[in-house]
């Protein structure tokens, strides 16, 4: 049905993304609860930056593979699913405090 | 905005353990059980109860799927179609939950869980893999090991409309209410698509993380997404998990759907009996 290569490459994406993340919240939440301030709320926006950017950056290594293996319908749909993700940050622009 | 104590923090962190334990067991990510507690048992306001359940299901979706990426379990064109779909209304429903009152979507969640919940119990015998490896699977289908018959079986996609309509409705639901989706689109794609209950789940779990993406990305951007309590709940719901996914391979299937029919109803009369 699929084929393994891409299994593989979003196998990697995915897990450096959760470990990343995973690694910036824990530092953050275990600094912010002893008490100490300065680096706690970088690194849990960037924890939760990573954590939101992992799905993206599969989609985006999945249009690359689909490109390679010249697969032009799913090189289309996912690239609209990329859009759909864009138009999001879109959405929080306008809604926007933070981003 | 709540304010981050260590007590608060703590008591989120073991929420998600028990909710990302329940959640593999079941084959949902955790939110269904997390949006209540968060909203009705800490208080938390709905958005910002879904939007760190968001966080958890994005962190479940991730790490479920790199650790199936190799079992060929996961059917990843058949997810990439539906993410199509899911993504949209996932889009859609972000902008609309900054919209609408939390009281409603209270009720939506009581009334989308209780839906659920139904359709599963009245299809609870229901097998779809085709026991004969000869038989062709379509474009979209697929083949798997399977524990249970102890061989290969193969499965076709059917009613490929209603999967995409089913994904839109999740990714809508999705956001507004802070869950997956998966809750939705695993039993549609189970009882009518003619997916195998594991395959529906895995592809579901690979989906999510893009489903629960634009609605994250919203409420963050709306600051309603506290990062101190997400990193919490994502931290336990991860802990929960990684131990349920070797016990769920385990249990037959039929009685995993009534459990999971079994909790969503008691979620469902929660939230109609304590709206706020």
């Amino acid at each position: 049905m699929s084929n393994g290569r891409l299994e593989r490459i979003i196998g990697i994406v995915l897990r450096t993304g959760i470990v990343a993340s995973s690694v910036c919240l824990g530092a953050g939440l275990v600094l912010s609860l002893i008490g100490v301030v300065t680096p706690t709320a970088v690194l849990l926006n960037v924890g939760v930056v990573v954590l939101l950017a992992t799905p993206v950056a599969r989609v985006i290594v999945s249009i690359v593979e689909y490109v390679n293996e010249r697969d032009w319908a799913f090189v289309t749909l996912t690239a609209i699913v990329l859009a759909e993700l864009a138009a999001s940050a879109v959405a929080a622009l306008v809604f926007n405090r933070r981003l | 905005m709540p304010v981050v104590t260590p007590s608060l923090a703590l008591i989120i962190f073991i929420a998600g353990i028990i909710a990302g334990g329940l959640g593999s067991l079941l084959g949902v990510a955790g939110g269904v059980f997390l949006v209540p507690f968060l909203n009705l048992g800490l208080n938390l306001s709905f958005p910002v109860a879904a939007a760190i359940s968001l966080a958890t299901v994005i962190a479940t979706s991730s790490s479920v799927s790199a650790a199936r990426s190799r079992e060929q379990v996961i059917n990843l064109r058949l997810g990439m179609l539906l993410e199509v779909a899911t993504a949209g209304g996932s889009l859609l429903g972000g902008i609309t939950a900054q919209l609408v009152a939390p009281a409603f979507l209270q009720r939506l969640f009581g009334a989308t869980m209780m839906a659920i919940a139904l359709t599963i119990l009245t299809r609870l015998n229901r097998r779809n893999v085709i026991l004969d490896p000869t038989v062709s699977t379509g474009v979209l289908g697929g083949r798997f090991v399977e524990e249970e018959s102890g061989g290969e079986v193969q499965y076709r996609v059917k009613r490929l409309p209603l999967a995409l309509v089913a994904s839109f409705i999740a990714g809508n639901v999705s956001s507004l209410l802070g869950i997956g989706g998966g809750v939705i689109k695993v039993p549609v794609l189970n009882a009518w698509c003619g997916i195998p209950l594991r395959v529906a789940a895995a592809t579901s779990a690979f989906m999510i993380g893009v489903t629960a993406t634009p609605g994250a990305i919203i409420y963050y951007g709306r600051g309603q997404l506290v990062p101190a309590l997400a990193a919490a709940a994502v931290l336990g719901v991860q802990l929960g998990s990684w131990r349920a996914l070797e016990v769920a391979a385990k249990v037959p299937a039929k009685w995993l759907k009534l459990l999971l029919a079994v909790v969503l109803i008691i979620v469902a009369i929660l939230m109609f009996v304590r709206p706020r």
